[in-house]
């Protein structure tokens, strides 16, 4: 019948988009063979800027091709006219907006803009930032609009207010945003810093923020990116850098800091000063890096006894904070400063935490068993008064680790830190050169930089495996080490210590491993 | 004109309703003859959406002719603004928004082509039946539509949004954090659950009272009220196997086009059942409007063949099997009559602003639980100039309601609270004037009904429910029937993929070479 509706079949269907293919593919290669051919006899003309062009709109991915381009244009930069080269720009431009219509994730196109933006002289900023706007309004967790967009902003430097309205909306419509979030933190320590008080946010939005994400976290405690965000903000409080404990013998000179610092840190702001001389010499990092927690001072002066040793910290605002050492054993020196791991919240925020733990309390009687909230408020337990609370806590992560046995290496970890920090106040309020680390089970061993001028230390009956020794290395007087009754598969990684007693007995270890270290540690008595 | 129309059709589809267009596109798109007739001059019947014109000669024709439009009673049309401005109060305006217009019976009549208000406006679940059938037979490319942009509730004497997506439990302030989470764990045990898990769950629920369910699971009045009223669309008594099921269809629609479940279509309901025909009469069905039916026979033929046989304008029309809206159909050929049902309470009123003023144009459905603790809630739907129902400045309102004594006195009461009904437009106040009203009464005539011969096939009117999926559902078991066997509304073809003999295209013609292609292929 004449004009009657006759549908494709799907073989012709496919026939059809096979020919399409061919079709395609042979237009494909013929443009990157002439493509070849002008690069080869270096013909940087326009014919070559519309072949490559013509490429990149059906495969915007082709890097090799924007490298041609940029270098077209960089010759003829020097020959054109800016009118002319103006064009070419504006051009370029169309042509990545183009390709990123085809695929908003090319790494190269993105790339590709902000070259032109940066190289031609007249860049429209806010026509770039418009162009953010569309491109996250149809995707707003695509991270290469967002890193584009703060390669705008630091160019146009629009009201950061309005950049942190942004993230606000953009979170509204889904707070499962990394990018958003990330970007609002930078936007917050940016606008709203408290100068006054020394801290990184003020505290109107300190707890704004607290609200915001807490409502996230409640909303679909599943989210990570609403933990992440909490766990930053938590962090966010005023952050002093001091020295731990200083430990000077005949054989070595240690300073133990709370946080890694880096060495021209050191040299600059910390001094040694024994009977009123300054002590040259260099300073290495414990671990031979950059940055460090623990640092060795390599000087000639002989240590004996009855000196005079201070340290001198040159804090912010050139304070001085000057700690004198005391002679524990003959020529053994150790001076120790107060220590503590407590965050430090002004009243308001944490009247804010006390409200939100209150939330938290009264929804784990409705679900004891939730996760996230058991963590969410072990977390705020900690931040408020990680002493007073640490029963509580430890119990709670003891919970975790039972009722969430995917995470439970994450959870031993953080139950190890809370635990150490706890044990190390402890023993600060006791002088001794000889420490029992009196916790349970621990699985990890961080803040070893305390224990830096110990002489012996027990470690024992913990949960300690292989992959902890490295770390070891911060015990750098240690004489008599305690290992026994841990979860030790291997002695690889052993530091090397001038140990004289280490003790690795009750360990799933086998002869040949002690071997090994026996020959690595000549000197110490190993018992196995 | 009439005669060139053939007299003899495989399927004859008498009414253009929702349940009847759906028959028609289906049996012509497998390729039956389809004639498809209405006694009216448009299309829709009762599903129909007219403009401001149509609308009040539908309104003269129910006060005038009853007979004609049967199912409609109790109608009273009201006007609360003047036939003119006069000059004065045109002056007077200035103190309000400028851009505001004092409204006129004669500016509505201006714009009267504007308006699209429909007898029977529903909304479409994004995940719902209609959505996915529209998608999946390609008809959805005759249709446009909007995202209803909130969901509102009634609580505390006040309007309140009811925060039912994840993005809105995120944002809003009208519940604590501890609530929010009670909230997000309830709707979302109720989506995610496995059946087992349900069955369990609800074991020991299943006829008690959803709401002592909610009870009992720990929520706070505010969230019983959310979930039990906005949610779940439900009253006091509804029991906990409805709730479930129906918070499980509002929840599961939600996230697949906007912030809401529901879509609503562009220039009214009406539009979808002329969506199907359309598609009807693309695979080659015959439409004729204004052609009523005098006469239905049914007539056994030679070899024992039953056709059914029309007289429609003194001419006589054969099929095999007739699909009949119920309002059409002769009563004698329903067996047996429908079951007493409750009828329904409508009203349309047209205001001069948002019940609850927003930044951009709202589209609203509002859960409107009973005021006076019956089991009757009120659905309200409010649209505006961006759907195609109304001139700028103006909204169209909708209220739906199960009858209890008549439109006017079951609807009323909700109207005030939300409308201010009789005030001057140059004054500003809290709530949207109403400037016009209808209310009117419907038979429900939504159950399903059967013929007394094997190929009449009767489709039910619109009923009360907020979607179209009682229609859809209806129309494919009919389809069933005529057709058994066949595939129910199998995609369309887009236009490009449409050959005409002429152009048939030609077998393959070329060879080749594998290899070559998967050494160097284009990255798509």
């Amino acid at each position: 019948m004449h004009g009657r509706l006759k549908v494709r079949t799907s073989e012709e269907e496919k026939v059809k988009k096979e020919k399409e293919r061919q079709e395609k593919l042979k237009v494909f290669k013929h443009a990157m063979n002439v493509i070849q051919n002008k690069r080869k006899k270096c013909e940087l003309d326009t014919e070559q800027l519309d072949v490559t062009g013509q490429v990149l709109t059906k495969n915007p991915d082709i890097y090799t091709l924007w490298n041609i381009r940029r270098e077209i244009l960089i010759v003829f930069r020097s020959n054109l006219s800016v009118m002319e080269m103006t064009k070419l720009y504006d051009a370029e431009l169309s042509l990545t907006e183009y390709c990123l219509k085809i695929n908003p994730k090319s790494y190269c196109a993105w790339h590709q803009r902000e070259w032109v933006l940066m190289t031609r002289s007249d860049p429209d900023w806010q026509k770039e930032l418009a162009l953010c706007n569309t491109y996250l309004k149809l995707d707003e967790r695509n991270f290469h609009t967002w890193d584009y967009r703060r390669f705008v902003v630091s160019q146009c430097k629009p009201d950061l207010q309005e950049e942190f309205n942004y993230t606000t909306e953009k979170l509204h419509d889904n707070f499962s945003n990394y990018s958003a979030w990330h970007y609002r933190s930078k936007m917050l320590l940016h606008l709203f810093p408290d100068k006054k008080g020394g801290r990184p946010i003020q505290d109107s939005h300190y707890k704004q923020e607290l609200k915001m994400v807490l409502s996230a976290a409640f909303t679909d405690p599943d989210d990570t990116s609403a933990w992440f965000y909490q766990r930053w903000l938590l962090g966010a409080v005023k952050n002093i850098t001091q020295i731990v404990v200083c430990t000077v013998t005949p054989s070595k000179v240690t300073i133990a800091i709370n946080n890694s610092v880096s060495k021209s840190y050191i040299k600059e702001k910390i001094k040694v000063i024994i009977n009123n001389h300054e002590v040259i010499g260099e300073w290495k990092s414990c671990l031979g890096n950059e940055y460090d927690d623990l640092w060795v001072l390599n000087h000639d002066q002989s240590i004996r006894n009855h000196l005079d040793i201070k340290v001198k910290h040159i804090l912010v605002d050139n304070e001085m904070e000057v700690m004198r050492l005391s002679e524990l054993k003959p020529a053994i020196y150790v001076g120790r400063n107060k220590i503590s791991f407590q965050n430090k919240y002004s009243s308001t925020v944490l009247d804010e935490l006390n409200e939100q733990l209150d939330a938290c309390r009264q929804l784990l009687e409705l679900e004891p068993d939730n996760r996230w909230t058991l963590l969410t408020t072990a977390f705020f337990l900690h931040c408020v008064d990680a002493k007073a609370y640490h029963k509580e806590i430890i119990d709670i992560i003891s919970t975790l680790i039972n009722i969430d046995e995917q995470r439970a290496g994450y959870y031993s970890d953080l139950k190890s830190k809370w635990c150490m920090e706890d044990n190390i106040q402890e023993n600060y309020a006791n002088l001794s050169l000889d420490y029992k680390v009196e916790c349970k089970k621990l699985s990890s061993l961080p803040h070893l930089q305390y224990y830096s001028f110990c002489e012996a230390l027990d470690l024992s009956n913990q949960n300690l495996t292989s992959r902890v020794l490295p770390g070891l290395i911060k015990l750098q007087h240690c004489k008599k080490l305690n290992l026994s009754n841990n979860k030790l598969t291997s002695l690889q990684g052993f530091p090397y210590l001038t140990l004289e007693e280490l003790n690795i007995t009750d360990n799933p270890l086998i002869e040949n491993h002690v071997e090994q270290l026996r020959k690595k540690l000549k000197n110490t008595k190993i018992f196995f | 004109m009439d005669d060139d129309l053939p007299t003899d059709f495989q399927v004859i589809v008498v009414g253009t309703g929702m349940v009847e267009s759906i028959v028609a596109a289906a049996c012509s798109r497998i390729g039956k003859n389809v004639l498809h007739l209405d006694s009216s001059d448009h299309y829709g019947g009762l599903w129909a959406s007219y403009n401001f014109d149509g609308l009040q000669k539908f309104i003269k024709e129910v006060s005038e002719d009853p007979k004609r439009q049967e199912q409609v009673y109790n109608l009273s049309e009201k006007w609360y603004i003047e036939k003119d401005v006069s000059e004065e109060a045109e002056e007077n305006k200035t103190d309000a928004d400028p851009a505001k217009k004092i409204w006129s019976q004669t500016k509505f009549a201006a714009e009267y082509r504007k308006f699209n208000i429909d007898m029977t406006p529903k909304l479409l679940f994004s995940r719902g039946p209609l959505v996915e059938l529209l998608i999946s037979s390609n008809i959805a490319r005759y249709a446009e539509f909007r995202c209803v942009t909130r969901v509102l509730t009634w609580l505390d004497d006040r309007l309140m949004p009811v925060p039912c997506s994840r993005a809105d439990v995120f944002a809003t302030d009208s519940v604590s954090i501890l609530e929010k989470r009670q909230l997000m764990k309830m709707l979302t045990a109720i989506v995610g659950n496995t059946e087992e898990e349900m069955e369990q769950e609800f074991k020991d629920w299943n006829d008690k009272p959803f709401k002592d369910y909610l009870t009992h699971k720990g929520l706070t009045p505010n969230l019983i009220h959310y979930v039990l009223f906005a949610i779940a669309g439900g009253t006091d008594k509804m029991n906990c196997r409805d709730g479930v099921k129906e918070s499980k269809k509002f929840l599961m629609s939600l996230g697949r086009y906007g912030n809401t479940p529901f879509l609503w279509p562009m220039y009214g309901s009406g539009e979808l059942p002329q969506c199907f025909c359309r598609l009807c009469a693309v695979f080659g069905g015959v439409y004729c409007l204004n052609r009523p039916i005098d006469k239905v026979e049914h007539k056994v033929v030679d070899e024992g063949k039953s056709i059914v046989v029309i007289e429609s304008k003194s001419k006589t029309l054969n099929c095999d099997h007739l699909v009949i809206g119920i309002n059409e159909c002769p009563k004698e050929m329903i067996s047996p009559e429908p079951t007493e049902s409750t009828d329904i309470s409508k009203a349309v009123f047209v205001t001069n602003a948002s019940i609850m003023p927003s930044e951009k144009e709202p589209l609203t459905l509002l859960r409107f639980p009973s005021l006076d603790g019956t089991d009757h809630a009120v659905t309200v739907l409010e649209v505006g100039p961006a759907t195609g129902s109304c001139p700028k400045g103006l909204f169209v309102v909708y209220l739906i309601t199960s009858k209890v004594t008549d439109a006017e006195n079951d609807l009323m009461p909700y109207a005030q609270r939300i409308f201010d009904m009789n005030a001057d437009q140059s004054e500003t106040t809290e709530k949207p004037k109403c400037l016009w009203s209808v209310f009117y009464n419907v038979r429900d005539t939504s159950a399903p009904v059967a013929s007394l011969v094997d190929n009449v096939h009767v489709c039910s009117g619109p009923d009360s429910g907020l979607d179209f999926d009682r229609a859809v559902e209806q129309a494919e078991q009919i389809f069933k029937k005529i057709c058994p066997g066949e595939e129910f509304l199998p995609r369309a073809p887009d236009p490009e993929e449409i050959v005409f003999e002429d152009d048939a295209a030609p077998g393959p013609d070329f060879e080749r070479t594998l290899e070559d292609e998967e050494e160097q292929k284009p990255e798509e």
